[in-house]
């Protein structure tokens, strides 16, 4: 199958690419990587009237050090380009430990950090990952700019607060705080495959080795990505034992996550995995957190 | 819009639409080699280099692509290049990329539909890591689907190119130089199996294990024990590259769809989105009056002719109860109408403007409920039935089969085992979808250039659908992008060519991959019920298997496939009562049909996990219990007195088995640990979640259909003493016109690039039934090795006479030269009589052709077979299960086969890593998934799931090679067996892992986890 009819436009500056959102509203897509709008295209599933190729705007492709000490990533930023980039590596391991999960290598050549955050799916591993990093969004219009954190950018399935006048430019990954780690963990039929679900975990502990921050974020459980809130209240202030993790795992899996079923996997299993997953995820961040392991 | 690239170091200017993918705006510009696998960028076939990154250029817009440097497999080779290259006359060689030239040599290409892509991804790679681990390799391909390899060599290829690019010094691949057979491994059927000593490992060669001096985790070359019979030969027996390697390495212009013709229409077909209805009302008349329109056709504008779309012989085995177009719609994508329209998006736009009304029944989607049902799936009175197909039952086909008195022996058994067992519906799935061209040539004949396994029956099967004589039909089958069963079909034919009589114009029809899965054919779903009467001494007394079938919407290859369920899987143990009982229904889902197997998987499923589930009950060995049951050379094959094919049954004697020496051979190459108790082997260190197991499982295939498959070959000779190999059997990527090629240069004495392989073309080359049954190289073999006996008397004759002149300064009696022609020798491009003296074959070509006594050497040869001998086989497994999330990862596959000699061990090895990649999806990972509407929830890659490169475990093969005595070369089959015994190797490996037996198929992580949970429960 082929693409209905659209026009085109390929923008060599945000301020035009916005202009143009400014100009067809609605019936404007913008265009990233392509790597799911393409297809969904090619299947008819959506058929814009235009289409803003931001792939020429050159000012929207780079890694580069954060003030704070995180790491700030242009939109159009390749996930390629993510994977294997070293400032990522040592200042957001866990954006680095979650690249590989995504598909495959023709798909990340192609496919863009921005892209795949606002295109909100709730099996894709970097919106969960943003949320439990506390990322935050810039995202700009012709009138301005505004900043959104990671959890509330989201907002159903396939959903963001983005307007359809505005474009997401830049993600900002916070600096990794003393005595935190983190985790990547999915069950997925096949390397590759979207996850039956998949968990990241971001903690902080104090200098008693308390837990200070937790952050349990789930994929493929809701409409977006599901952060585990009650458990994470379970193990605030706690000291991180087998016992304290187990029991937020199970608090996860009981009550911060309520899953469907579909071809892939039942609510149940599902549900199982969570508390696997948020175990084995929490266990490897607190782990790292105080320096054991790798 | 105009847009501006830079394709392979030329600068081009294209006019494109928004709207147009690079993949479509490359492949009318030429580059062919850029191929059409799916519309996602799953699968990976439309792989480019995008400014020297690897990109899936079916998910990208041309107009993206501006300003940008395209690389495609066009650009790859040089004359610059050092090395080898097909000759282009007077300005030399075109030489191939070192990717290239590895490929070939390893023998990586099968289909080739998948090879550009590969390479292009190697390429990049290497560019960046001259010395890249095996994983970086399996990464780099693990964005390019390949159903053919198995990955092995294709990942070996990448490995030894690399290492030729650093400059390193490579060994050549070598072949069968294997461990010679130990002296009592063939024994003659009277005697019974020999004692045979497995060969350690460490016995073996470097050359054996590795191969070609790269390290990889598993051997890509197989391991050999080879037949002392085949010492003498030359050709047969050696890795020779593949005959149509350097073309496909190349992404030459060779498949179906590559190909432009002038005034070519676009067909595309309208699909029902029910899964049982009447068409009550088409309106068709806006579509056909939309701009660019050329036909609509429907069931009223076609006639209607029963028929059935399996591509078997004459007369089909089974009901005809299809149309090419119906008033009744009977599965989710049946056909409603076709369109052909002057582009893609003008045939799109038709289809929707077509106007249905439906009256919707309901449907058939248990086929538990099929039989006996109110709902009537095919109530149309033009149905013609074929033995005990029943259509007002639902019923396809059924089989009843009674050796013995099972029932009284199962009285009699010391021990009585019963179980259900089940398998999905599972696709074929080759790279390459449907693709099918017709058009009407200069002699008003109606020519196919088709994407298919079966170019005569399709023929044959289309004439009277088409209104036309046999004669006024031409099928032209080019390379074949994989097939597997899928396109023994005629599936879409028959629409292409409605249309092209409709319009008068070429029209090419091409499925996208969501068509491939609704809109072909599957592996039949069966449930399988296995009971089985067993002494306290191990000895099996009774074996029952009651199967229900699911045949879909559509009765073809339904009696067939599940025949040879029971003929192969209930033949391997020779028990003296056997009861194979089936069932086969009609269900509203898209026909089930052939796919390599050919039923046997889904039977072998049932029979090896039930031995397995008998050998822990009692306590037998799973090896000793197995052996002590199965059939040996020597025995009457069981089933074959009582059912072939739908055909009269003949007995036959199995002649040749080295079912215990494979066993032998695969446990000690694959450290078979099982009666060890060493239960520490279960736990892995430092992972308490993990647990280990090995499974075992033995199979026995057929080759050929006796007394019915047929195929035939023609040979002539050329001036230069080189010949042309005509053949109707039809290469999809099996490797067959090689190893036809090899044969006959064995009998002609000439290397194999003297023999030009063709095949097929119904005008050109003579009858061959296909591509299935595992026949090609036994069948269409011995029917190649007859004609070129032929042509060797006719050369041995002619050669006799030129060497009958005595030798300057001899004085010898012309008419008295002490031999006879038939003592000449062929070997060397030369004719050799027994006193040493030769003529080459250039000479005897031109004494032939224009000196003396001119005729044309040539032979034409065919071949049926009285008998079918199995191939037989060990396949073992080894796995890791997490026993907390369910997972079942599969760590290492070995397969140990006897399949008589084997003609060329790359093509073959390359069959059993590829065949054996397949039934691990089948195993674990693959399944069709329909909702409650009947409609298909995975129609794509991704959700469906093949494996990648990546994701492989460790695969090894070994050839225990027996010779088959009625073959020339004693050959066997290869190419099925290996789907056989992957799944329950799998399966009893984790019934060993953790001690849980799953009874149904793919051994998802839900499944295994629910059944972890059962287990705890109690």
């Amino acid at each position: 199958m082929k693409p209905a009819p659209f026009k085109y436009y390929a923008p060599t500056t945000a301020e035009e690419a916005l202009a143009h959102l400014a100009e067809h509203g609605y019936d404007a897509k913008v265009l990233a990587g392509g790597q799911s709008l393409i297809p969904t295209m090619n299947f008819r599933l959506a058929q814009p009237s235009v289409l803003v190729d931001l792939n020429h705007v050159s000012e929207l492709f780079y890694i580069k050090p954060g003030g704070d000490g995180g790491v700030l990533v242009g939109a159009m930023t390749r996930e390629s380009q993510v994977e294997h980039d070293p400032l990522i590596a040592e200042r957001a391991p866990l954006v680095f430990e979650a690249m590989p999960h995504i598909a495959h290598p023709q798909i990340r050549n192609r496919g863009t950090f921005g892209g795949c955050i606002a295109h909100a799916d709730p099996a894709a591993e970097l919106p969960a990952v943003s949320v439990a990093l506390d990322a935050r969004l810039r995202i700009r219009s012709q009138a301005g700019e505004r900043w959104v954190s990671a959890d509330e950018f989201f907002v159903g399935f396939f959903t963001t607060v983005i307007e359809p006048d505005e474009l997401l430019v830049e993600i900002a990954l916070p600096p990794m705080a003393p005595r935190s780690g983190c985790s990547f963990q999915e069950v997925a039929r096949r390397h590759g495959d979207y996850a039956l679900v998949g968990a990241a975990a971001s903690v902080a502990l104090d200098h008693q080795g308390r837990c200070q921050r937790v952050r349990l974020v789930f994929l493929s459980v809701g409409e977006g990505p599901v952060e585990a809130g009650r458990a994470a209240d379970l193990l605030q202030g706690q000291f991180p034992t087998p016992e304290a993790i187990r029991a937020a795992a199970e608090t996860a899996a009981s009550a911060d996550v309520d899953p469907g079923s579909d071809i892939h996997a039942s609510a149940d299993y599902r549900r199982h995995l969570v508390k696997i997953l948020a175990r084995q995820s929490l266990t490897q961040a607190f782990d790292r957190a105080k320096g054991i392991g790798g | 819009m105009e847009i501006h690239l830079r394709i392979n170091d030329e600068a081009r200017t294209f006019q494109v639409a928004p709207g147009d993918l690079l993949l479509d705006v490359l492949r009318r510009e030429g580059y062919f080699g850029v191929k059409h696998g799916c519309e996602d960028g799953s699968c990976g076939a439309c792989t480019v280099l995008l400014d020297g990154i690897p990109r899936a250029s079916c998910t990208m817009l041309a107009a993206q692509a501006e300003g940008a440097e395209v690389t495609t497999i066009e650009g790859v080779a040089d004359v610059a290049l050092e090395g080898y290259g097909p000759s282009q006359g007077w300005r030399g060689n075109v030489n191939l990329h070192p990717i290239q030239q590895s490929f070939v040599e390893t023998g990586a290409i099968q289909c080739g539909y998948c090879t550009p892509a590969m390479i292009l991804a190697a390429k990049s790679l290497l560019e960046t890591e001259p010395n890249p681990t095996e994983d970086q390799v399996r990464d780099a391909l693990s964005g390019v689907l390949c159903r053919c390899t198995g990955y092995l060599k294709p990942v070996q290829a990448v490995l030894r190119a690399a290492a030729v690019l650093r400059g390193e010094e490579v060994s050549p691949i070598k072949g069968r130089e294997g461990i010679p057979a130990p002296p009592d491994l063939f024994p003659t059927p009277s005697t019974g199996p020999g004692r045979a000593s497995p060969t350690p490992p460490e016995e073996l060669g470097p050359d054996l294990v590795g191969g070609g001096d790269v390290a990889l985790k598993t051997t890509p070359v197989p391991t050999m024990v080879v037949a002392p019979e085949t010492n003498r030969l030359r050709v047969v027996g050696k890795p020779e590259p593949k005959v149509d390697a350097i073309k496909l390495v190349q992404g030459k212009p060779a498949f179906a769809a590559d190909m432009e013709k002038r005034g070519m229409l676009i067909g595309k077909l309208l699909r029902s989105p029910y899964a049982h209805a009447r068409i009550r009302r088409v309106d068709a008349s806006q579509a056909r009056a939309l701009p660019g329109v050329h036909a609509v056709l429907t069931y009223e504008d076609v006639p209607r002719v029963a028929r059935s779309t399996a591509g078997q012989s004459h007369p089909i085995p089974g009901p005809l109860d299809s149309f090419s177009f119906d008033t009744k719609v009977r599965h989710v994508g049946d056909r409603v109408a076709a369109v052909a329209a002057e582009t893609e998006e003008i045939a799109e736009e038709a289809l929707r403007l077509i106007e249905v009304e439906y009256e919707v029944f309901p449907a058939i989607l248990d086929p538990r409920d099929a039989l006996d049902n109110p709902v009537v799936i095919h109530d149309e009175p033009d149905y013609v039935n074929f033995a005990h197909s029943n259509p007002e039952r639902n019923l396809a086909a059924q089989l009843r089969i009674d050796l013995g008195d099972v029932d009284q022996a199962m009285e009699a058994a010391e021990h009585v085992f019963e179980a259900e067992y089940a398998v999905p519906r599972v696709q074929q799935a080759p790279i390459e979808p449907y693709v099918c061209i017709t058009y009407w040539d200069e002699d008003d004949r109606l020519v196919f250039r088709t994407s298919t396994q079966v170019p005569f029956h399709i023929r044959r099967i289309l004439a009277p659908v088409l209104g036309l004589p046999v004669k006024r039909i031409r099928v032209i089958k080019p390379r074949i992008g994989g097939g597997f069963g899928n396109k023994q079909e005629v599936m879409i034919e028959d629409a292409c060519a409605h249309l092209t009589i409709a319009t008068g114009r070429p029209v090419k029809m091409e499925y996208t991959r969501q068509e491939q899965f609704v809109g072909s054919t599957s592996r039949h779903p069966m449930i399988i019920k296995m009971r089985t009467g067993v002494m306290n001494d191990g000895t099996m007394v009774a074996n029952e298997m009651i199967t229900l079938a699911d045949t879909g919407a559509y009765g073809n290859h339904a009696l067939t496939v599940t025949g040879n369920t029971g003929h192969k899987a209930m033949s391997l143990y020779n028990a003296p009562n056997i009861r194979f009982y089936a069932d086969i229904v009609y269900t509203n889902y898209p026909s089930s049909g052939a796919y390599r197997g050919y039923g046997v998987p889904q039977g072998f499923w049932a029979v090896e996990s039930h031995m397995e589930r008998i050998c822990k009950e009692m306590g037998w060995d799973p090896i000793q219990f197995r052996l002590k049951n199965a059939v040996k050379a020597g025995d009457e094959h069981p089933l074959s007195k009582v059912w072939s094919e739908g055909r009269e049954p003949k007995p036959e004697v199995i002649q040749t088995c080295a079912l215990p020496e494979a066993v032998q051979e695969g446990a000690v190459h694959f450290g078979w640990r099982r009666g060890t108790n060493d239960d520490d082997y279960h736990r892995v260190p430092g992972k308490s979640h993990l647990r280990r197991g090995q499974g075992v499982a033995m199979v026995m295939q057929g080759t050929a259909i006796p007394y019915l498959d047929m195929g035939a070959a023609s040979i002539k000779m050329n001036d230069d003493g080189s010949f042309n190999l005509l053949v109707g059997a039809t290469d999809l990527g099996t490797g067959s016109d090689t190893v036809l090629g090899q044969m006959v240069a064995e009998v002609l004495g000439c290397p194999l690039e003297d023999v030009i392989v063709y095949s097929s073309d119904t005008d050109f080359t003579p009858f061959d039934k296909g591509a299935y049954a595992s026949s090609t190289t036994y069948i269409s073999g011995a029917a190649a090795v007859r004609a070129a006996e032929q042509v060797a008397a006719q050369i041995r004759e002619r050669a006799a006479k030129m060497l009958a002149i005595p030798r300057q300064g001899d004085v010898a009696d012309v008419s008295e030269p002490g031999w006879q022609p038939h003592d000449i020798d062929l070997y060397d491009r030369r004719a050799w009589a027994p006193d040493g003296r030769s003529v080459s074959l250039e000479e005897v070509a031109l004494n032939t052709l224009h000196s003396e006594d001119q005729h044309q050497i040539m032979g034409i040869g065919s071949y049926v077979s009285p008998v079918s001998p199995p191939p037989f086989a060990a396949q073992f497994a080894e796995v890791t299960v997490d026993v907390e999330t369910g997972q079942v990862t599969v760590d290492r596959l070995l397969m140990a086969l006897d399949c008589g000699v084997i003609v060329n061990p790359a093509t073959a090895s390359s069959q059993v890593e590829g065949g054996m990649a397949q039934a691990l999806g089948y195993a674990i990972s693959e399944e069709m998934a329909f909702d409650e509407s009947g409609r298909m929830a995975n129609p794509r890659f991704g959700d469906y799931r093949i494996f990648s490169a990546d994701e492989m475990p460790d695969m090894q093969v070994i050839f225990v090679e027996t010779y088959e005595p009625s073959h020339p070369f004693g050959v066997k089959a290869v190419a099925e067996i290996p789907l056989d015994g992957v799944a329950p190797a799998v399966g009893n490996a984790v019934y060993d892992a953790v001690g849980v037996q799953i009874l149904d198929i793919p051994l998802t992580p839900e499944k295994v986890w629910q059944a972890l949970r059962e287990k705890n429960r109690h």
